[in-house]
């Protein structure tokens, strides 16, 4: 089965009729998906920028990171499921548009490195000056923050390349 | 010269015009815009979330303010700017919108909010700046912020659901 049936059968699903009959349902989704990517803004702009040694620096790294990771984590997953809604609902604008595609794969990038680089800070023993990885941290840092900006000039230019 | 007469001439100028016609323009001004938004609104909920009484990554409201707010004003004001060329190439059409019209009150209000307590609460911050919770007055303004912005994007979006072209 390709994509273009896959997603055909999708949308001729009873659930994703139900998405698109109710009206209020696409509109109130997407919105709450906005506020959970200005939830990560804030999490990730604080987080990346404390890394990269612009902003509180008299706070420790850990300080800082421990604070926003569960908020930053919390607000993926609220994505996640907005997202699956808006896919299931409208299968046809996302599945087959190649900037949607090009936005999981830079969530999922972003994820990753958000994944390598937050977790060992939050290690008791962690010392942000003895670290082996403490050259990378500077650039991975403003790396994540210019990921993150890119996923959101995707998400808006999905309807775009539809 | 009518407010009429004044929105047709925004909506015919060359700048709106040329955001209008162009087929990129348009879509990466309202990129720019959105990220702007959810800058201003991630930036803004940890500072009103601490007035509210949610700690942040540092105890001093005071100093979490200052942390946090130059980004949020930076953000703001390209915020702006987006806005009025996205506005301009469609002047007629989204001064009728409803949620446009409301988005803009919500915006006037969030402004006089940030103002009052500016001009009063925040005045003597020093004295309650470590204070968890902070004094009524803060909470309130706190989440009077956080609920209208919440609203202006759930209003941005209906925008683009109800402008006609």
């Amino acid at each position: 089965m390709t994509l273009h049936e896959f997603s055909a059968e999708l949308y001729g699903t009873a659930i994703s009729r139900s998405i698109r009959d109710l009206t209020w349902v696409i509109p109130t989704t997407q919105s709450i998906h906005i506020v959970s990517i200005a939830v990560v803004v804030g999490a990730a702009l604080v987080s990346d920028l404390r890394l990269a040694g612009v902003l509180a620096t008299d706070e420790t790294p850990q300080t800082v990171v421990r604070r926003y990771l569960p908020w930053l984590w919390t607000a993926l997953a609220v994505l996640v499921a907005t997202g699956t809604i808006m896919t299931v609902g409208e299968p046809n604008r996302v599945l087959t548009n190649a900037v949607f595609w090009t936005k999981m794969g830079l969530v999922l990038f972003a994820f990753v490195l958000t994944l390598l680089f937050r977790l060992p800070i939050l290690r008791a023993d962690f010392r942000l000056e003895h670290a082996r990885i403490r050259a990378l941290v500077k650039p991975m840092a403003w790396a994540s923050l210019l990921v993150w900006i890119a996923v959101i000039f995707c998400g808006r230019l999905i309807a775009y390349a539809i | 010269m009518t407010w009429a007469d004044l929105l047709q001439k925004i909506y015919d100028s060359p700048v709106g015009t040329a955001v209008r016609e162009s087929g990129t323009l348009f879509p990466w001004i309202e990129s720019l815009h959105v990220l702007m938004i959810t800058t201003v609104v991630g930036t803004i909920a940890i500072v009103d979330l601490r007035l509210i009484g949610y700690g942040a990554h540092r105890r001093s409201a005071r100093q979490l303010t200052a942390d946090l707010l130059p980004f949020t004003w930076v953000a703001f004001a390209l915020a702006v700017v987006t806005g009025v060329l996205l506005f301009a190439s469609n002047a007629v059409n989204y001064w009728a919108n409803g949620p446009f019209r409301f988005k803009l009150i919500a915006l006037a209000l969030a402004g006089l909010n940030m103002a009052v307590f500016h001009l009063t609460t925040e005045r003597k911050i020093v004295e309650w700046e470590d204070a968890l919770p902070p004094p009524p007055a803060a909470r309130i303004a706190g989440a009077t912020s956080l609920g209208l912005w919440i609203l202006m994007v759930f209003l941005g979006r209906w925008i683009g659901f109800t402008i006609s072209s």
